[in-house]
């Protein structure tokens, strides 16, 4: 560089050249320094780069195929993958007095005819009320659900105002099917009531929300629980009903009805109000359905070990100034499966005063019966349960149902105890695999749960269960008919009637459970109010609807083993 | 690397780029087998060939003697030009604007072959330039006319990526001249001035909309932002270690465009992470910095601003490239040196890398004649 500045320089004089030189000299070096520093603030601003997008920035936003296409809330089906709710994508009537935005009228045509031409388009709508929301100049939901046919229809219409947004909707394929099991989803976008709120993280989580969420319910069993459920409340003009069906070995719930329902594709107030689940949230002194579970207790401890052996059944007994009775006298005295058979207060009572307030409060809270009901669902009713030691007198009424109230999904948690062997298993919504049942607590022995097999068995062939034989499903249930406390103590005339059943005895699978609230005395119940003639009606349809289903055929020619209890009843009223 | 063993032709060589380059390239190769879908064709095989063929040529350009170059600088220069407006002509025969040359088998891209050639011009001019006058118009107008009209043959078809590449390179090679700090300052202002005209009057209108999309990608991620938002995506998701050979699902299920040009770094981020990264942007430091100090021990002015030229244009290339898949600088269709699949932009930075090795094999040779 030298040599060129040296000899290529023009200059006047020997000193301007030197001059010359040397600035352009550092001058030159200055420029390469200037450049390099260039380069390697933009090699740094590379490197940072780099790394932050390596290291800091997150994951990448969704922005795949696959993902545009995911609902945007999950599916929720039942066990065998039928579609209970689903996200589908529909238009809603949207009223803009605005879209016009000319500050004149909202309309181009008077809002009585364009009411009249909406109404030509949905002729469940009312022309007045129409008209008087488009003039109101308030903007607002005219209708939602609106299908792509009548949103073009909308659109020939030729209004501005009225405008068809497209919004996602949970739809509900079955209707009001379920509804207490599955809730609905609020305007928020998160689930309300049932498994809409259970489970509202995973339907909106965009990892798991692509597969649906499988529930344990059977959809057709749900529909043959309701139908019959509806069928039995009409006929008996009852307040409402309640059931369920649960598998013993699982505790999976494959129906569960709560009467009158709520539809969950419309809330409206009256869905509001129908909203309360009888099944998990209600309390009920559910009456003679506890007889079993005394005698299952009694058994199991060795304090009944002669079926055989009589007790005296017609003299009401005292304790403390209260009563015991039956509503009528059966017999001078009754052995065991005659009690069962013919419902008595006063035998089971004595039974569990030998047994004692002690063993028997135990074995009812080893079934659940002290805490809420153990079951997904957000809305579970915490039971009447006397804390302490029982006097005599409360562990007589426990033992045939009173002084104790918890829901009917308790008892049917309790029945599915005492007939699969004597394992107790919280109840479950979420569909179980095979083998994966929940381990479950020991109850009762397995012998005094094949006992217990047979005398439920007994009551619906010889006792107040035959209206629930269903020919050939081995149905074994007892009934409950609990009068309802009121103001000044018990009402005689307002019952709670129940019948709890499970079936096939000589292989119990399911536990059936009907219950009608306030049921009256109709010609469809030969003007009576006892489980008897309602509730266990209910079940024997229910199950042959539901048998078949599951796997269960009708057999007459088998049956649960009888045959070394059949002499103790031969001599009672058959 | 003993001399005993290895013959002195040989080891004379520039290694130290070399072997760097040929490291790059290879990682190149990888990538694009990759983006082929695990396949040699259609990038892989001809990205090696051609390195393989321009290597060569390199070697050949680094034979020339000093003389030599500065002899046919202007003569190359005219040519160039010549092709440019020729292009231009072709383009207008045959309706709509086109970029390339066919000639025979070769398809010439002149506008590329302009980069390397508006240094060697550049350079040649400022080395005759009396020193005395360097602060005079007489360094600037010429100079001005020799970048102009490049540049403004190379804005009509219109590539503006490759023009603000020549004007880039020329720029270099004026400032390290020597020209008064005052004209950069004043280019720099006019340049700030004339941007928002130049913005709103003269850019094409996808031209304006990259420039948007640059400024602020995620407003329209499934348009305009497309490339910049799912080339983010790609390096992002490829984290520290990537996802490993032949797994980036960006560029394999074709979310990110032409992952085998320009957006062959996210192709690459994806699949090696920042390791990967790390190890390109070594490598290109690696080569620059050879380049700058082959420019800083020249022994004249003109090998000076001929090596300096050349370095500023492969880094140019690099750097806007790179600034362009980080989201960084605006989408302008510039590929990466030595691992995007392309033969133009592989042939002129070949001949970058040809002119380095010449000016270093000058600087070597004992004795070399001073030029007066």
């Amino acid at each position: 560089m030298t040599a060129i500045m040296v000899s290529s320089a023009i200059s006047s004089g020997r000193s301007q050249l030197v001059n010359t030189r040397q600035r352009s000299l550092i001058m030159a070096r200055l420029r390469v320094l200037w450049v390099l520093a260039a380069f390697a603030v933009l090699a740094v601003a590379a490197l940072l780069r780099i790394a932050y997008l390596g290291v800091v920035e997150d994951a990448p936003r969704g922005m795949s195929m696959y993902q545009l296409l995911l609902p945007p809330r999950g599916e929720i089906a039942d066990r065998n993958g039928v579609p209970l709710a689903r996200a589908f994508p529909a238009y809603s009537l949207w009223y803009n007095p605005a879209a016009l935005d000319d500050g004149g009228a909202p309309l181009v045509k008077s809002p009585q005819q364009v009411a009249r031409e909406l109404v030509r388009i949905f002729p469940d709508m009312d022309v007045h009320d129409l008209t008087r929301r488009l003039q109101s100049g308030r903007a607002g939901y005219l209708r939602r659900r609106v299908l792509p046919e009548d949103a073009n229809r909308i659109q020939e219409i030729g209004e501005l105002a009225l405008e068809i947004p497209q919004e996602t909707e949970r739809f509900y394929p079955q209707g009001s099917m379920a509804s207490h099991v599955l809730g609905y989803v609020a305007a928020d976008g998160h689930g309300r009531v049932g498994m809409e709120a259970v489970l509202d993280k995973d339907l909106l989580d965009p990892a798991r929300r692509a597969t649906p969420a499988v529930l344990s319910l059977d959809l057709r069993v749900q529909g043959a629980l309701e139908e019959e459920l509806k069928k039995g409340m009409l006929a008996t003009e009852a307040v409402g009903a309640a059931g369920i069906v649960l598998d013993v070995d699982t505790g999976e719930v494959l129906a569960l009805a709560s009467l009158p329902a709520f539809d969950p594709n419309r809330i409206d107030a009256a869905g509001q109000r129908n909203m309360f689940n009888r099944v998990t949230n209600q309390v009920y002194e559910l009456g003679s359905t506890f007889k079993p579970l005394t005698v299952a207790a009694a058994i199991d401890a060795g304090v009944v070990t002669d079926l055989s052996r009589r007790y005296q059944a017609n003299r009401p007994l005292e304790i403390g100034g209260f009563q015991i009775r039956d509503s009528h006298t059966i017999g001078a005295s009754l052995n065991v499966p005659e009690a069962l058979i013919h419902s008595s207060n006063i035998v089971t009572a004595q039974i569990a005063d030998a047994l004692g307030g002690k063993a028997l409060k135990r074995t009812m809270s080893d079934l659940g019966m002290d805490q809420r009901p153990f079951i997904e669902l957000p809305a579970r009713g915490f039971p009447i349960w006397a804390s302490g030691d029982w006097p005599r007198l409360r562990t007589m009424t426990v033992s045939y149902g009173h002084g104790i109230a918890v829901t009917p999904l308790h008892l049917a948690s309790a029945y599915a105890a005492m007939v699969n062997g004597g394992i107790w298993r919280p109840a479950t919504l979420r569909k179980v695999e095979p083998g994966k049942a929940a381990k479950g607590r020991r109850v009762f022995k397995a012998s005094t749960s094949a006992r217990m097999n047979q005398l439920l068995r007994m009551i619906a062939v010889y006792g107040t269960g035959r209206n629930a034989d269903a020919p050939g499903f081995r149905v074994g249930g007892k009934t409950g008919s609990a009068e309802k406390p009121g103001a000044g103590g018990y009402r005689r005339s307002t019952l709670v009637s129940t019948f709890a059943a499970a079936f096939p005895m000589d292989r119990p699978r399911y536990v059936v459970i009907a219950m009608l609230d306030e049921p009256k005395g109709t010609a469809a119940s030969s003007y009576q109010r006892t489980a008897a003639w309602n509730a266990a009606p209910i079940v024997g349809k229910v199950v042959p609807r539901i048998g078949p289903l599951l796997g269960i055929r009708p057999d007459d020619t088998r049956d649960i083993d009888l045959s070394d209890l059949k002499p103790l009843v031969h001599g009672g009223v058959e | 690397m003993s001399r005993s063993v290895i013959p002195a032709a040989v080891a004379r060589q520039p290694w130290r780029v070399i072997l760097p380059l040929v490291v790059l390239v290879c990682f190149g190769t990888t990538v694009l087998y990759s983006a082929a879908g695990g396949s040699m064709t259609p990038f892989a095989q001809s990205h090696l060939l051609r390195f393989a063929i321009f290597l060569v040529m390199a070697f050949g350009i680094s034979r020339a003697p000093s003389d030599f170059v500065r002899l046919v600088a202007y003569p190359a220069y005219a040519v160039v030009l010549l092709l440019l407006v020729l292009v231009e002509a072709l383009g207008a025969i045959g309706g709509g604007s086109q970029r390339w040359l066919n000639l025979g088998p070769i398809v010439l891209q002149p506008s590329e072959l302009m980069k390397p050639v508006i240094v060697l011009v550049l350079a040649q001019f400022y080395s005759t330039l009396p020193t005395g006058m360097i602060g005079s118009w007489r360094a600037v107008v010429p100079a001005g006319v020799l970048i102009a009209l490049p540049m403004g043959l190379v804005l009509l078809q219109p590539d503006l990526g490759t023009a603000l590449a020549i004007a880039f390179g020329g720029v270099v090679i004026m400032f390290l001249a020597g020209l008064p700090l005052r004209w950069f300052l004043a280019g720099g202002a006019a340049a700030a001035v004339a941007a928002p005209l130049a913005f709103f009057f003269a850019l094409k209108d996808y031209q304006r909309q990259r420039v948007f999309t640059f400024l602020d990608p995620e407003s329209d991620p499934l348009g305009t932002g497309y490339h910049i938002t799912q080339s983010k995506i790609a390096i992002g998701s490829g984290g520290f270690a990537g996802k490993g050979f032949g797994n980036g699902s960006q560029s394999h299920l074709n979310y990110l465009p032409e992952p085998h040009t320009d957006f062959v770094f996210a192709t690459m981020a994806e699949e090696w992470g920042m390791l990967g990264g790390l190890l390109v942007l070594a490598i290109f430091g690696l080569v620059l910095h050879w380049g700058w100090n082959v420019a800083r021990t020249s022994r004249d002015r003109f090998a000076q601003l001929l090596a300096a030229g050349m370095t500023a244009t492969i880094f140019f290339y690099a750097a806007i490239n790179l600034m362009m898949v980080m989201g960084l600088a605006p989408v302008v269709g510039i590929p990466l040196p030595f691992m995007s699949h392309g033969g133009s932009s592989m042939l002129t930075n070949m001949i970058c890398i040809g002119t380095l090795m010449m000016v270093d094999r000058w600087n070597r040779t004992p004795g070399a004649r001073r030029l007066g």
